[in-house]
C-alpha cells in the first residue's frame, strides 16, 4: 500500500472530516490514518471540536415563536 | 437580489422573476400555506439555533426566525419542488440577518476579517505531540455547552457562521458558498481559520478550568494530570 504521508494527510483533513474530498483521496487519508497515530490524534482533535459544536448549539424554538409564525403566515394569506 | 447566482446548482427550470415576484394568492393558497408549513415549520428549531448564534439574544433571533419565515413564505412560489429547501431557508435567514441585525452589531474587524494575516489572528498550528493532542480532545470535549458557546460567540462572524453551516448543519462547502455569497476559496479559508480559533479557545477554557491540555500552554502532560 501507497501512504499519502503527513504532509498531504494535514493538509486535506479538514475536508475530510467535513466528507468534501474525493472518493479516492478521502481512501488515501483513511488509510493514511490508519496508520499513524500522529494524524489520528490530529484528526481526533478536529471531530471533537466538531461534536462539542453540535451538542452545545442545540437549541428548541420557544412555543410562542411557533405560534406566531403562524400567525403572521395566516395575516399575510387573508390579507390577500 | 441576485438570487440568479445563489440558484445555480439547483435551479434547473428557473420559475419567475428572480427575487422580485410578488407572492400571487389565488385560489391555491391554502394549499401553498399548507405546503409550506408541513415543509418549512419542521426547520424552525435549527433556524432559530442558527439564529441564535448569529444574533447572540433571543429576542432578535426570534425576530430574525419570524422575518425569515414572512419572506420565505413571500417567495415560495420560486423555490422549485425537489431542490435543497433548507440551504435555501439558510440564504434568507443569512440574507435577512446581514441586512438587518448585522448593521446593529458591528464587529471591529469586519469586512477586512478575510484579509488579515493569520499572525494577526493568532494561534497556532498544532505542533503538539500525539499523547498531548489526546488530552486536549478529552479536555475540549469534557467543556461545558456554555464554554463552547462563548467560544464561538468570540470569533468574528463570517468564520463563526461558515463554521456553524459546516460543522453544526453539515452544509457542504458548495452550499455555504451559496449561503454566504462568496467563494468556495473563502469559505475554506474561514472554516480553517475559524476552527484554529476555537479550537486555541477552547483548549484555553479548558486550561483556566484545570482540564490540562498541552495545547495552550507548554506544559508537560502526565498520564493523571490530564483531566479534573
Amino acid at each position: 500500500m501507497t501512504d499519502c504521508g503527513c504532509e498531504k494527510a494535514k493538509a486535506e483533513l479538514e475536508e475530510y472530516l467535513h466528507n468534501e474530498l474525493r472518493k479516492e483521496d478521502a481512501i488515501d487519508i483513511r488509510e493514511h490514518l490508519e496508520h499513524c497515530p500522529d494524524c489520528r490524534s490530529e484528526h481526533h482533535v478536529g471531530r471533537t471540536l466538531t461534536e462539542v459544536m453540535q451538542r452545545a448549539c442545540k437549541e428548541t424554538a420557544p412555543e410562542d415563536l411557533r405560534d406566531q409564525v403562524l400567525l403572521r403566515l395566516r395575516a399575510i394569506q387573508s390579507a390577500h | 437580489m441576485s438570487a440568479s447566482t445563489l440558484m445555480e446548482r439547483t435551479a434547473a427550470t428557473p420559475s419567475g422573476v428572480d427575487g422580485l415576484e410578488l407572492p400571487v394568492m389565488t385560489t391555491d393558497t391554502t394549499a401553498t400555506r399548507d405546503l409550506f408549513e408541513a415543509q418549512a415549520m419542521p426547520f424552525i428549531d435549527q433556524l432559530y439555533a442558527a439564529a441564535m448564534r448569529m444574533t447572540r439574544n433571543p429576542s432578535d433571533a426570534q425576530d430574525l426566525v419570524q422575518e425569515t419565515f414572512v419572506k420565505a413564505f413571500a417567495s415560495f412560489k420560486q423555490f422549485e419542488q425537489g431542490t435543497n429547501l433548507k440551504a435555501w431557508l439558510y440564504r434568507i435567514l443569512t440574507n435577512t440577518f446581514i441586512n438587518t441585525y448585522r448593521k446593529k452589531q458591528r464587529e471591529p474587524y469586519q469586512g477586512t476579517i478575510d484579509d488579515l494575516e493569520d499572525w494577526q489572528l493568532g494561534g497556532a498550528e498544532s505542533t503538539t505531540a500525539t499523547s498531548s493532542r489526546s488530552a486536549e480532545a478529552e479536555a475540549i470535549d469534557h467543556l461545558p455547552d456554555s464554554a463552547v458557546k462563548d467560544a464561538l460567540q468570540s470569533i468574528p462572524e463570517d468564520f463563526r457562521l461558515a463554521v456553524y453551516f459546516a460543522d453544526v448543519e453539515g452544509f457542504s462547502y458548495q452550499e455555504i458558498a451559496e449561503i454566504m455569497k462568496t467563494p468556495i476559496g473563502t469559505v475554506m479559508s474561514r472554516l480553517h481559520r475559524g476552527r484554529r480559533l476555537l479550537r486555541e479557545l477552547l483548549a484555553g477554557y479548558a486550561l483556566e478550568r484545570g482540564l490540562g491540555t498541552g495545547q495552550s500552554a507548554p506544559i508537560k502532560k502526565t498520564s493523571g494530570s490530564t483531566r479534573k
